[in-house]
């Protein structure tokens, strides 16, 4: 995205390599990098190492090699410093059932350290803006799957986070939701923030990235700006070509 | 039951192997774990045999071997009564798998059965090792026929299914009846504990009856003391007549009437228990919130906040890590309504205790019942699918398990102080004694809190599939409670009788002195792990 601001690196990936303990590289050698106002568009078959790559960028996973810096902060070292400036919304968010959704948002807040009037702003904004506000009193046990979603969109966003990591975030929202949340995306990316999420959606990703990286086996196999990467040709035709030459 | 009822049995009990898991996983620190489950089961298990060898015998010493076969059975009874009315919620209503068992051509009373039936399979080798132990016992001293052995092991099989099954139909009673209110979990857990209760103050109208027989006579006389019991619970009596008699009549009722019943009972469970479970799934959904101001917390009152919610929200975890702090609230009341002496008396028996030796086992006997089980043993893995959250929040581990502490204490503390209270005043304890109670009170909750989240973070399990297997059959909970529990009543012991050679207030401020510093080391140690986890 061409946000006139001047582009820094928010995300580093360097040789990031997570090997299981029966020796399966899940990862090897993953090295990329996402500047602030990027929609930066991380895709590959099931199982090609996407998650795992994500969950190691918010500090879920732990990894064997490499280094992972966001906004300069090393994940290994300094994973708290890493935490306040990264958002997270993994593909079925597990949220906190027997809490209501404005307890599980006051929760985030509380941990973020946001004030009370802040939280209310945030809160209502996009609250309002994904149309859970009215069930925001009730159990998050009670939510639908795309509002589980909503409701963790809604937390990621809470504290103004520098890089929002989302792994498949289409999947199970309604049409309108998924509109809002391609819109919310493309306003963070023009304030400066850095959007990195998966997707098995290329349509979705070839409108709304700016760059794409492919991942095959755990190998990143093709990176760039979408249009270095599809050079005329759509994103489905060129993961494609590429997925089977590789 | 039919073939695939059993097929669903052998999958329930795959699905949560730890043979399993060791079998097939490559990764070698899950390996360890289940090898160090093993061992923590296997000391655990010894510990049981260790205690029922030995109390069987001390009937034998006492004359009163023929009275075992009564004890094995009331003992293994009464633990698989009070065990599954605690677990029946957790297994067979309201489980994570429900929808994908129920859409599977499965009548929903095999799916009930098969939930019990596992719920049989997983305690059956704790009935087992007490019913051998005491067996052993009894061979001792009684020198029976290799008949009566066999017997005995067949039983012991079937000697747990009456009692699990009223407890299990007495769990459906209580799931229907919730089922119909909004607030269902309190609902339950209200009921459960109710039934506790009544369990409780029952044993002491039991003692009574044979009481009346005095025991000492009741004692000698084998055919007395089970007609006694026989009066209350009939199962017991064929048990002991099946194996002391070798009365095939009384096998058959035994086992026919474990049939009869397992049959009677999820025949009508089948009939309402997708009607049960739905209602129990659907949550109350108001939709009307209107976004008003809110309020900022620190992160540990945040996380204790969040715990709390976490325990209203589940009836296993609220009836097992609550019964303490419910107990506590009954004795601090049956003190104050009863006298300090006139309870202790239903204890002794009305053997000539001076009141005052009694005093410095007061915050020991407040403790034994809260301290029982710290809710941290269980908290850390009750995360289970949401541990994403607290691990790519920015939230340091160490205050995450504070915040768990935190919520521990801030859940006993006002029990503690209450009970204590209530103790103190009715036996008119000093005012500065009372004071220094509460602080080895507080010492104590704190020594519970942090060697509780030493037991969770050590036995972290983040991959069950229902909560019961960490908060009733946990690793973690085992390990805090067996040790503690049995400390604790050897602390009781010991204060009374030390209290009698030295001064009162210098032994508690002693004790105090010890627990506070327990509390350190383990709170030390909580965060050296926090900072590794």
């Amino acid at each position: 995205m061409e946000t006139g601001r001047e582009k820094k690196p928010v995300l580093e990936i360097r040789g990031y390599t997570k090997v299981y303990g029966e020796g399966k590289k899940a990862a090897d050698k993953v090295s990329l990098t996402v500047e602030s106002g990027d929609i930066f568009g991380f895709i590959g078959h099931n199982g090609a190492g996407k998650s795992t790559t994500i969950r190691a960028v918010v500090g879920v996973l732990d990894f064997t090699e490499g280094e992972i810096r966001i906004d300069g902060h090393s994940v290994k070292e300094e994973p708290m410093a890493c935490k306040r400036i990264t958002a997270y919304i993994p593909d079925n968010p597990d949220l906190y059932e027997n809490m209501t959704g404005i307890q599980y948002l006051n929760f985030v807040a509380d941990v973020f350290g946001i004030g009370a009037k802040e939280r209310e702003e945030q809160i209502a904004r996009y609250a309002g803006r994904l149309e859970i506000t009215e069930a925001l009193g009730d159990l998050i046990g009670s939510y639908s799957h795309g509002m589980k979603q909503k409701l963790a969109l809604v937390s990621a966003l809470i504290h103004s986070p520098k890089l929002l990591v989302l792994d498949e975030p289409f999947v199970g929202l309604d049409p309108k939701a998924s509109y809002t949340l391609k819109e919310i995306m493309h306003e963070l990316c023009e304030q400066g923030t850095a959007v990195f999420f998966s997707t098995h959606v290329l349509d979705v990703a070839e409108k709304l990235c700016n760059k794409v990286a492919i991942i095959k086996q755990g190998q990143i196999i093709a990176e760039g700006t979408m249009e270095e990467l599809t050079e005329g040709r759509s994103l489905e035709e060129t993961f494609l070509e590429v997925v089977d030459e590789k | 039951m039919k073939n695939n009822g059993w097929l669903l049995l052998k999958t329930l009990l795959l699905s949560t192997s730890q043979r399993n898991i060791y079998k097939y996983s490559k990764d070698k620190k899950k390996r360890g774990k289940v090898i160090a489950g093993w061992i923590g089961f296997g000391i655990l298990y010894l510990l049981l045999i260790a205690y029922c060898v030995a109390t069987s015998i001390g009937y034998g010493q006492m004359g009163i071997a023929g009275s075992i076969p009564v004890l094995c059975s009331l003992t293994i009874s009464a633990m698989a009564f009070l065990l599954t009315l605690f677990k029946t919620n957790g297994y067979l209503f309201g489980f994570k798998e429900y929808d994908m068992l129920m859409s599977l051509p499965f009548e929903a009373r095999t799916v009930a059965g098969c939930k019990f039936l596992y719920m049989y399979c997983q305690s059956l080798p704790w009935y087992l090792g007490i019913a051998l132990s005491m067996m052993a016992g009894y061979g001792i001293y009684e020198r029976p026929g290799l008949s009566v052995y066999l017997i005995w092991i067949c039983l012991s099989l079937v000697l747990p299914l009456i009692p699990m099954l009223i407890a299990a139909f007495l769990g459906f009673l209580i799931a229907r009846v919730s089922s119909g209110f909004r607030n269902k979990t309190v609902i339950q857990t209200v009921l459960v504990t109710g039934v506790t209760l009544l369990l409780f103050a029952s044993r002491f109208l039991i003692e009574d009856m044979i009481r009346d027989d005095r025991v000492e006579e009741t004692l000698e006389s084998l055919a007395n003391l089970t007609e006694n019991i026989a009066g209350v619970y009939p199962p017991a009596l064929w048990f002991a007549e099946s194996v002391t008699g070798l009365r095939i009549s009384r096998i058959l009722l035994l086992a026919g009437c474990s049939l009869l019943l397992f049959e009677a009972v999820f025949l009508t469970v089948g009939r309402s228990y997708r009607k049960i479970n739905s209602s129990l799934h659907a949550h109350g959904a108001a939709g009307q919130y209107r976004l008003s101001a809110q309020k900022k917390h620190s992160v540990l009152l945040a996380i204790a906040f969040k715990e709390l919610r976490r325990m209203l929200g589940s009836t296993v975890y609220l009836v097992n890590m609550g019964l303490g702090e419910l107990f506590c609230l009954v004795l601090g009341l049956a003190v104050l309504i009863l006298g300090f002496d006139r309870f202790i008396a239903l204890f002794t028996r009305n053997a000539p205790i001076e009141t005052q030796m009694l005093f410095p086992s007061i915050p020991l006997i407040v403790y034994f019942l809260l301290g029982m089980v710290a809710t941290t043993t269980a908290s850390p893995s009750l995360e289970g699918k949401n541990y994403w959250i607290v691990k790519s929040l920015p939230i340091d581990s160490r205050d995450l398990y504070r915040g768990k502490m935190l919520f521990n204490l801030g859940l006993t503390l006002p029990f503690m102080v209450f009970a204590t209270l209530c103790m103190c005043a009715s036996a008119r304890v000093p005012l500065g004694t009372t004071l220094l109670y509460l602080v080895q009170g507080c010492a104590a909750l704190g020594f519970s809190s942090a060697w509780g989240c030493v037991c969770g973070i050590r036995f972290l399990r983040l991959d069950w599939e229902n909560e019961v297997e960490v908060v009733k059959q946990g690793a973690a909970v085992a390990l805090y409670m067996f040790p503690n529990t049995f400390v604790t009543i050897g602390l009781v012991v010991l204060s009374v009788f030390l209290g009698t050679r030295m001064d009162r207030n210098v032994l508690s401020l002693l004790f105090t002195a010890v627990t506070a510093l327990l509390a350190f080391l383990c709170y030390r140690r909580v965060m050296t792990l926090a900072a590794k986890a």
